[in-house]
């Protein structure tokens, strides 16, 4: 089974986590809520999948290109 | 019978050419769920409107005359939604389709015939490359490049390709210079196969990576679609094609509105939230403000923080650039400039008015966006909206500040600009500027800072921007489809019946 990693796309704070781990994800739902530019920014799973990993806790700073979480597709 | 012989001889040549490469090559194909050359024609053309040009070239050595039916491409004309198009339909079943001198004239024949008789020329490409021998050695390699027109893209008509197998060489080559793109998950696109990648580099190569559909749609930004089938490739290209004008001196055809196309805006503010630190999906936006269902996503998995579609409005179809807030907090990027840039291209080549929908806290600034020529693909993306000569119309939703302010549309770089109530335009975000202008920050001094942001807001609102006549109105955002849709009405280019001046036709083909 393939994994992905889902990376920041923009650096800022791990404002809240939606989603657990081995939650059957659809493509664009929502894993967690960044904090970034005084917005609440979604991190969305890029494809159907489980998530299988989250690599960031709430409250955590993180930079642009940073892994977030892995996915099994 | 007279002419009992050339009726016969005329059979066998007609039948040869349709079985192609062989009944066990066509078999290998439909077990594995692919169509065939002739049946994706078959597929895409209007019933029995398909005229077949080419049908008995053949490949250029002797020996290979009876081995290349149509040469391995097969081409013409037909009717889609009973208007003409060419066709390239690449023969997998024959030598791979490989690109050879015989085929590559065909398609330049129906490419001139397309241009010069105002209809889109579609590619379903498939192809291992350039046919190897023979164009090995001076004799072969010099044999190429006869047609000195081949690769000028002035967007006369458009171009639209459907990859759906392996897709290298020629095939790579006309699929960067399309308009729009649809790829098959299981399709390769690059300029050489992984194979002769490997063997050029010494390196072993995923196939995936090199030319799969999400490198091609998401990191390139070539393709605009990923797809299960070949079926609902081609359906993808008809329903583009449903868009667009047959060529630049006509206008995108004009269809019925359906019933209820003025409720969803109605509900707008429901779209939107008010408060700035949460987001929202353009996405929705558009689809709220044009007819029901009629919202063509353009380039959807690339640079995602700009939103581009086709859509319609009152039957009349639109281009939609939207920043959106749901990726990067809607701040462009250089990839979403050169989608931006892409999108007004076909527009402007097309007669598409742009409608323009902001909500951007500006474009990212940083180091990294620097050593990617952020500023280059800024002001590219400026000078294209300024070259546009369709009808232009923006609506600032809520925040537009900077350069960007600009790019988006901002004062006179569109027709008409609208505000919102909720519009809030500056220099840059409040609380960066308190940082900028007064050097105070938040955390040492929040009063103080607070006071500040307050102070710099001041005389940043939709009736300030309305206030000098940059905005030329103020409206509640359930409005902004009828004042779309009148605006439509109002800015018809009359003297040039619509047309457009098209200074973008010839800008680069990709980016």
């Amino acid at each position: 089974m393939a994994t992905e990693r889902v990376k920041a796309e923009i650096t800022g704070n791990v404002w809240k986590i939606v989603a657990q781990v081995g939650d059957a994800l659809e493509e664009e739902q929502t894993i967690l809520i960044m904090e970034s530019m005084k917005m609440e920014i979604p991190v969305m799973a890029p494809m159907k999948g489980k998530l299988r990993e989250l690599l960031v806790k709430e409250g955590q700073e993180v930079s642009e290109g940073q892994d977030l979480a892995v996915i099994e597709t | 019978m007279p002419f009992e012989e050339h009726i016969a001889e005329h059979e066998r040549r007609t039948a040869r050419a349709l079985a192609m490469g062989g009944q066990a090559r066509l078999d290998k194909l439909a077990a594995a769920g692919r169509l065939n050359a002739r049946q994706r024609i078959d597929y895409l053309f209007d019933p029995g409107s398909f005229l077949e040009v080419g049908m008995f070239a053949r490949g250029e050595p002797r020996e290979d005359w009876d081995k290349t039916p149509a040469d391995g491409k097969v081409t013409g004309y037909g009717k889609i939604d009973g208007r003409e198009a060419a066709v390239v339909s690449h023969d997998i079943t024959v030598k791979s389709a490989s690109s050879s001198p015989i085929n590559v004239r065909k398609m330049g024949h129906v490419r001139r015939a397309a241009i010069s008789n105002g209809m889109p020329l579609v590619l379903l490409n498939e192809s291992s490359g350039a046919r190897i021998p023979d164009t090995m050695g001076a004799i072969g390699t010099g044999t190429l490049g006869q047609d000195p027109t081949q690769f000028i893209r002035m967007r006369e008509v458009p171009y639209v390709s459907a990859v759906l197998g392996p897709a290298f060489g020629t095939a790579c080559w006309f699929t960067q210079l399309s308009d729009f793109v649809v790829m098959r998950k299981d399709a390769q696109l690059a300029i050489s196969s992984p194979r002769v990648t490997e063997i050029a580099i010494r390196q072993k190569i995923d196939p995936m990576e090199l030319s799969g559909w999400r490198m091609q749609a998401e990191v390139t930004g070539k393709v605009d679609y990923g797809v299960d089938s070949d079926e609902e490739a081609l359906d993808l290209v008809k329903k583009f094609l449903s868009y667009l004008p047959s060529h630049h001196n006509e206008l995108p055809p004009r269809t019925a509105v359906p019933t209820g196309a003025d409720e969803p805006a109605n509900r707008m503010l429901e779209l939107v939230p008010e408060d700035r630190a949460k987001v929202y999906d353009m996405r929705k936006v558009a689809a709220a403000l044009c007819d029901p269902g009629s919202v063509f996503p353009l380039k959807e998995r690339f640079a995602k923080t700009a939103f581009t579609a086709l859509g319609r409005i009152d039957g009349r179809v639109v281009g939609i650039l939207g920043s959106n807030p749901m990726f990067k907090a809607g701040a462009l990027d250089p990839d979403s400039c050169d989608k931006a840039c892409t999108f007004f291209v076909l527009c402007d080549s097309f007669n598409i008015p742009i409608i323009i929908l902001v909500d951007t806290p500006g474009f990212l600034i940083g180091v990294e966006g620097e050593r990617r020529k952020a500023p280059g693909k800024v002001i590219n993306m400026m000078s294209a909206l300024q070259m546009c000569s369709v009808p232009k119309f923006s609506i600032v939703m809520r925040k537009s500040y900077g350069q960007a302010y600009l790019n988006m549309g901002g004062t006179r770089n569109t027709d008409e600009m609208l505000a919102w109530y909720s519009a809030d335009v500056g220099f840059m975000d409040p609380n960066v500027g308190v940082n900028v202008v007064y050097g105070v920050k938040r955390e040492e001094d929040p009063e103080r800072f607070e006071q500040l942001v307050q102070e710099i807001k001041r005389d940043s609102s939709a009736y300030d921007l309305a206030g000098i006549f940059s905005a030329v109105a103020v409206i509640d955002p359930r409005e902004s489809r009828r004042w779309l849709a009148r605006l439509l009405e109002v800015h018809q280019k009359r003297p040039t019946k619509g047309i457009g001046r098209h200074l973008l036709g010839g800008w680069p083909t990709t980016f």
